[in-house]
């Protein structure tokens, strides 16, 4: 139950009271409920969701996060709902402009407390935003395949793109201010090697086949892979080129030296393998475009590169000054069913810019396909800070190894062995959540769109992470002090347990005496970490 | 080296096993368990802490939350004395962070020191030591300076050595019982009193008396209220009007007595006809400081200070020796509760204060009868009573002062309304930075046991209960009631939501009545004298009298006691006598940390409840800081809020955080990079900030800031111009000399940071660069040439 002891007491020893059903309103709707219940359980009893952070079943706690808040609808007062009992004639408003904004603005200030990250640096940095953290992780266990898949779930030319990527994300790896950030790019380029050692490549599996077809026009980053996606997705695509080989500017613009033309073949093959069709030399004019390539497919994918000069240009499409005009959403062209992608939206782009756009391109297609409406796909909140102070490089370091960036001696044109790479994806810090889908912090941020840089006024605190447990990891810096974890040790006798040190705004939750985490949590470790609504305390693995 | 270690540690087992068999092995002993340790230890080792955790009920999860909660507790050893700068309201407006800087100058303390390399002085800032009139007060150790200027720092640290070494012979007692008593001297001992230095006067009296075998009581009473004139003797002699004789220094009454009473030819005169001859002798030789005053003048400072007051919780006031039980009785104490005991019922009595119309005199001003009446409902087996004396506002002593002066009244009141509600059990709960205080409570205590006024079947009737002290361990938050409940139940004072109010379920779950320490005093009072004689005074919602601590820019601050009603004008013109050294009145900060500034131009509005929550303020515990024309207002919203923001308990996200950065923005103003943005932010933030928190700490904070953005918003936008039209807000400023110098070089020899060049006979300037705005060359400049912009 919700309720404080004191409160319990004295239910419990009036019985009368606990059978006695309470009328209340919520939201202008007559709602009963059994007496005792809180005024959050009342409302979810009758279908309005409340968000909380710090109430836990079974526990008297004092409300913290104040997210749970409400209004008295009688005297306009505001009140965290876990925490009051629902009483005969309440008339509560659960979401009003006003509940919703002192909401927003207890999350916001909890953020401006909050150091860490949700996604770790790269991931965002890395216009195709892969889970690059995870891609680490596996290489370093030896799990290659599963690290080829995580890569292939953003990146459907790792070979290619392994040669030619100029990594932003490296340029915001967090391991770059220590020494030299971790050699990603090289790394995905691995296991895309390792696996196409393999007779049998990975394909991923298809969805259900959907009997539609998707002209791709162009073979260039852009096209192969807005292929690579749609074949997924479970559509026939065909990719046309005036070319006699795929690739695009990877193959004819590109220097050997820097892609090798093989490495172009050996992903087309896979794309092949998986079931594109190419028809090369094949200059699309508009009246092709109109006649036959509009009336035979259900969709079409523009991805010919530069617009400029391009016989695109007078098919009519809206254009603008780089390029053809595109919803930046969706990639949706002004006329329905045409998509594009790649460098005839704008010239000059990373290769890996055109690989993303391919992926959002299908994803459209096939929203397109199955008679909806092509969305933006939401980004989730993302907490993040600054750079790393210098007294946080050894936290960092806690979870990672020492060890200087493997260097090859001809760069991006020479591969790690296996024993360089496993050494390498070694490096990588974990700066990624490890409650990355389930903090309710995070959750509740993107729910109410809180900014978390409005109260951005003062010096963050010092991270810390408490990494000498054998399965829990706690990151002081992200906790919002809701003490769950202090009330469970304490409710279940832990001869150390955790505790509230400090008062205010400097309080932290901690461990009495300076000891190990390993003595704090013995026996209430699993129950802390599934109660911990935000990433501080979490699970190593 | 070992060895030593294993001594010290087997020292420490010894001392913290002996104090948990005095304090007892439950958890609720956690706090009075910590504080004996650190009156041992001057500081908690974590091998005590460590001991205590394996001894008793006490968990290391709780010990470590409580003894890092409360702010009395210490984690390192400190040095061998402590410097406290009171930070307080008034303190503030008079200069104690420069007060504070020049003490770590002078002992040259790094950023984060606070103690210095020979472990002789540890400094710490603390809320408030209650002596608002005669700030900026510093104490070290059980030694307190007032009116402290930043440059006379290093002289009071050689003062103090010397006063250390030069402990003072035991001091000889009064002469109570000798036959020949003429008449007596009254000497206030109120902490303020004793801060100006009453204690000396005292001790000097005294013994000179002794030695001179001169029969005259020197009596020593509560607080006299008239903190701006002491230290205060009182003559009193038969059949004539009582005199005073203000502003007494203690080397002046040495000097005085030393020299007139040397020659036996005088000692034998005095014997006969002391008084006479002791008044001329003070006349005729009194120091020019020294003022004398008759009290039948009516225009003296002395009695237009009490002129418009009406004494009900201060009743008596400067006649009571505190401890004196014979004395209270004599002048009606304790009939008010015997006649409850005897006559009234519970529910008559409940009657009564409801008609007297009392409320709540601990800021919130809820009607007393109100909760009387719901603890009286509450059917349990056990109730408690709580006085809450934990008064931490800075610029607030009214608690203080009631209870060092009146313990009887206070416990007399909480007698009362014990019985009226049916309570068993009683706690004072007392700031542990009132020692005075809780040394009072403790002997008006133990002889209200034997007195039969406290325990079984007092005064032959069925009614028993007992009182004891719990000692608050320093947390401005513990002055709400919930948070004060958690304390003594052993926890950390965090607020908790209510319902259940403490009237139904508090102390242990039992139903708890708690009233502010003022509250109870004025009850006695009402009880003689009848609801409507309370409900006369005063106005029509808001009854009887509220007691003030009127400190700030104001020429006469003291303890005063008025009508509801009394307009802020009234109390600043004529008991305050105006504001001091000719600078202009601009605003009354009411309520402390929780209230609101009025402005000047508001002067008349009446102080009641209902008025100063329609401006914005609140009555809060009774601090009334004046402001003049120097005080930068975004200065006193800044200063407030790092003190609320320093004192939230952390518990809830709007007052954790929402505090801090609501102080950030104001930091961020008053270093000139506001923008106008920020006003945006930090007003949303206040008024969501008022509506979000758990507790009153955090649903008032924003008040000083709100009042402040609405009557001053201009000062605000000025700062945010980059200007402090004040001249407070050292980022914003600039010192520089006038053509008025003289040459003389004296700033150039005080200046700390060898900002002005030494330049005999010539004009001085400022190197701005060097400058660190310790206003030091203002204080000493005897020309007035440094002009601050």
């Amino acid at each position: 139950m919700f309720l404080s002891e004191t409160q319990c007491n004295r239910l419990y020893t009036n019985e009368i009271a606990i059978k006695r059903m309470i009328k209340l309103k919520i939201n202008n709707i007559e709602t009963q409920v059994e007496n005792g219940t809180s005024v959050l359980k009342a409302a979810e009893q009758a279908g309005f969701k409340i968000p909380s952070m710090c109430f836990k079943e079974g526990y008297s706690n004092h409300p913290s996060c104040m997210v749970c808040m409400v209004k008295d609808n009688k005297n306009g007062k505001l009140f965290p709902s876990c925490a009051i009992a629902a009483t005969e004639g309440m008339d509560i408003i659960t979401d009003d402009d006003e509940v919703k904004q002192s909401r927003k603005e207890a999350l916001e200030l909890l953020l401006s407390d909050h150091v860490g990250d949700c996604e770790a640096p790269c991931q965002p940095s890395c216009p195709a935003n892969m889970n690059i953290p995870l891609m680490n992780r596996l290489i370093a266990e030896g799990k290659f395949a599963e690290s080829l898949k995580v890569v292939k779930e953003a990146i459907a030319l790792p070979l290619i793109l392994g040669y030619i990527c100029p990594a932003p994300c490296e340029k915001a790896c967090r391991r770059g201010q220590i020494d030299s950030p971790v050699s990603i790019c090289i790394l995905k380029k691995y296991v895309a090697v390792e696996d196409l050692k393999n007779e049998t490549f990975y394909l991923p599996e298809k969805q259900k086949k959907s009997n539609k077809k998707v002209a791709i026009i162009g073979s260039g980053p852009g096209g192969l892979s807005a292929a690579f996606y749609l074949l997924k997705l479970g559509h026939d695509c065909v990719i046309f080129d005036k070319n006699e080989k795929a690739g695009g500017t990877l193959r004819y613009e590109i220097l050997e030296n820097q892609l090798p033309n093989e490495a172009i073949d050996k992903e087309v093959e896979v794309l092949i393998k998986y079931g594109a069709k190419f028809q090369f030399n094949t200059n699309i004019t508009k009246e092709i475009f109109e006649n036959e390539i509009r009336k035979n497919f259900d969709a079409i994918i523009l991805a010919t590169g530069n617009y400029e000069g391009s016989v695109i240009e007078n098919f009519g499409f809206e254009s603008g000054k780089s390029g053809i005009n595109i919803n930046k959403d969706t990639y949706e062209t002004s006329i329905p069913g045409i998509f594009a992608c790649g460098n005839i939206i704008r010239s000059r782009r990373m290769a890996i810019n055109s690989v993303a756009q391919g992926k959002i391109a299908a994803e459209s297609a096939h929203a397109f396909l199955n008679g909806q409406t092509p969305e933006a796909k939401h980004r989730m909140f993302n907490s993040k800070f600054a750079k790393l102070l210098e007294e946080e490089f050894e936290e960092y370091l806690k979870e990672s190894i020492p060890e200087n960036r493997v260097e090859l001696e001809n760069g991006k044109m020479g591969d790690f062995s296996m024993e360089e790479a496993m050494l390498e994806a070694k490096r990588c810090l974990h700066c990624d959540c490890r409650k990355i889908d389930n903090c309710k912090l995070r959750i509740f941020s993107d729910e109410y769109s809180a900014d978390r840089k409005k109260f951005d006024f003062g010096e963050r605190k010092i991270i810390k992470k408490y990494d000498q447990h054998e399965l829990v990891i706690y990151e002081s810096e992200k906790c919002i002090r809701c003490n769950l974890c202090v009330d469970i040790t304490m409710k279940n006798s832990e001869l150390t347990g955790l505790s509230s040190i400090g008062r205010g705004f400097t309080v932290e939750i901690n461990i009495p005496f300076n000891q190990l985490l390993s003595a704090a949590l013995t026996k209430t470790a699993i129950d802390c970490v599934e109660s911990c609504p935000t990433g501080a305390l979490a699970f190593k693995k | 080296m070992r060895l030593c270690e294993k001594e010290m540690n087997e020292s420490i087992i010894n001392t913290v096993d002996q104090i948990i068999a005095e304090k007892g092995i439950t958890s609720n002993a956690v706090i009075p368990i910590l504080q004996a340790i650190q009156e041992k230890f001057n500081y908690l080792p974590e091998d005590a802490l460590k001991r205590v955790c394996e001894n008793t009920d006490i968990t290391q999860s709780q010990i470590t939350g409580i003894s890092t909660f409360y702010s009395q507790f210490r984690h390192k050893p400190v040095g061998e004395h402590i410097i406290k700068v009171c930070v307080g309201t008034a303190c503030h407006v008079k200069g104690a962070l420069q007060v504070y800087d020049s003490f770590k100058r002078t002992l040259k303390l790094k950023d984060k020191e606070d103690t210095d390399k020979n472990g002789l002085y540890t400094i710490e800032k603390v809320a408030c030591l209650g002596c608002c009139t005669i700030a900026p007060v510093v104490q070290i150790d059980n030694i307190t300076y007032g009116n402290v200027e930043t440059e006379k720092v290093p002289e009071i640290l050689d003062d103090f050595i010397l006063a250390k070494n030069n402990t003072e012979t035991s001091i000889v007692k009064t002469y109570q019982n000798n036959s020949l008593v003429q008449g007596e001297i009254r000497v206030g001992l109120g902490s303020c009193c004793v801060a100006s230095g009453s204690a000396d006067v005292k001790n000097e009296l005294e013994k000179t008396l002794a030695n001179n075998k001169i029969h005259v009581d020197v009596k020593h009473v509560g607080c006299v209220g008239v903190c701006n004139q002491v230290p205060l003797l009182e003559i009193h002699k038969p059949n004539m009007e009582p005199v005073y004789y203000a502003k007494i220094k203690p080397d002046e009454v040495k000097q005085i007595i030393q020299t007139h009473f040397r020659a036996n030819r005088l000692i034998d005169r005095l014997k006969n006809q002391f008084f006479l001859f002791f008044e001329n002798m003070l006349v005729e030789n009194l120091p020019q400081t020294v003022k004398r005053y008759a009290s039948d003048h009516r225009d003296t400072p002395i009695a237009e200070f009490l002129n418009g007051q009406i004494s009900i919780a201060t009743e008596h006031r400067g006649q009571l020796k505190p401890s004196d039980i014979e004395e209270y009785k004599k002048k009606g104490g304790f009939n008010s509760f015997l006649k409850c005991i005897k006559e009234y019922s519970q529910d008559q009595l409940i009657e009564i204060i409801r008609q007297s119309g009392l409320k709540g005199r601990g800021g919130g001003g809820f009607p007393s009868a109100i909760k009387w009446q719901m603890v009286k409902d509450a059917k349990a087996e056990k109730k408690y009573i709580i006085c809450n004396g934990d008064e931490g506002d800075p610029g607030a002593f009214m608690d203080r002062m009631l209870l060092e002066s009146y313990p009887y009244r206070v416990i007399e009141g909480m007698l009362i309304a014990a019985y009226a509600v049916g309570a068993q059990e009683g706690i004072f709960y007392i700031r542990a930075e009132y020692p005075l205080a809780v040394q009072r409570i403790n002997e008006a205590l133990a002889i209200c046991r034997q007195e039969n006024y406290l325990g079984k079947n007092i005064q032959g009737t069925d009614f028993s209960i007992n009182f004891k002290i719990f000692e608050g361990a320093g947390a401005f938050v513990c002055g709400e009631e919930t948070a004060l409940i958690a304390s003594i139940e052993g926890k950390r004072g965090l607020p908790s939501m209510r319902p259940p109010y403490p009237a139904e379920s508090g102390l242990w779950d039992g139903p708890t009545l708690i009233n502010n320490t003022e509250t109870l005093a004025l009850v006695p009072w009402i009880v003689r004298n009848g609801a409507e004689a309370f409900n006369q005074i005063g106005t029509k919602n808001s009854t009887g009298t509220k007691v003030f601590a009127l400190a700030g820019k104001v020429k006469r601050g003291g303890l005063i006691e008025v009508p509801m009603g009394t307009t802020i004008h009234q109390v600043i013109e004529e008991i305050g006598g105006g504001i001091a050294n000719d600078k202009q009145f601009k605003a009354v900060q009411i309520g402390g940390p929780s209230g609101g500034c009025i402005p000047a131009s508001l002067s008349a509005t009446p102080i009641d409840y209902e008025s100063l929550e329609k401006l914005g303020a609140m009555m809060g515990s009774g601090g009334l800081i004046v402001l003049d024309e120097t005080d930068c207002m975004v200065d006193i919203a800044k200063y407030f809020l790092s003190f609320t923001q320093d004192q939230s308990c952390g518990k809830c996200t709007f007052c954790r955080i929402g505090t801090k950065r609501m102080l950030e923005i104001l930091e961020k103003i008053t270093r000139g990079q506001g923008v106008l943005k920020d006003l945006e932010i930090l007003e949303q933030l206040a008024e969501s900030t008022k509506k979000g928190s758990i507790c009153g700490l955090g649903r008032t904070a924003p008040n000083p800031i709100l009042s402040t953005l609405h009557y001053f918003r201009e000062e605000y936008l000025a700062h945010i111009n980059g200007t402090c039209p004040s001249g407070k807000c050292t980022e914003l400023i600039t010192y520089s000399i006038t053509d008025d110098c003289i040459g003389c070089t004296i700033c150039a020899q005080k200046c700390p940071s060898d900002a002005i060049p030494l330049n005999p006979y010539k004009k001085h300037e400022i190197i701005n660069d060097k400058c660190i705005k310790c206003d030091v060359c203002r204080q000493v400049c005897p020309e007035k040439a440094v002009l601050v912009k």
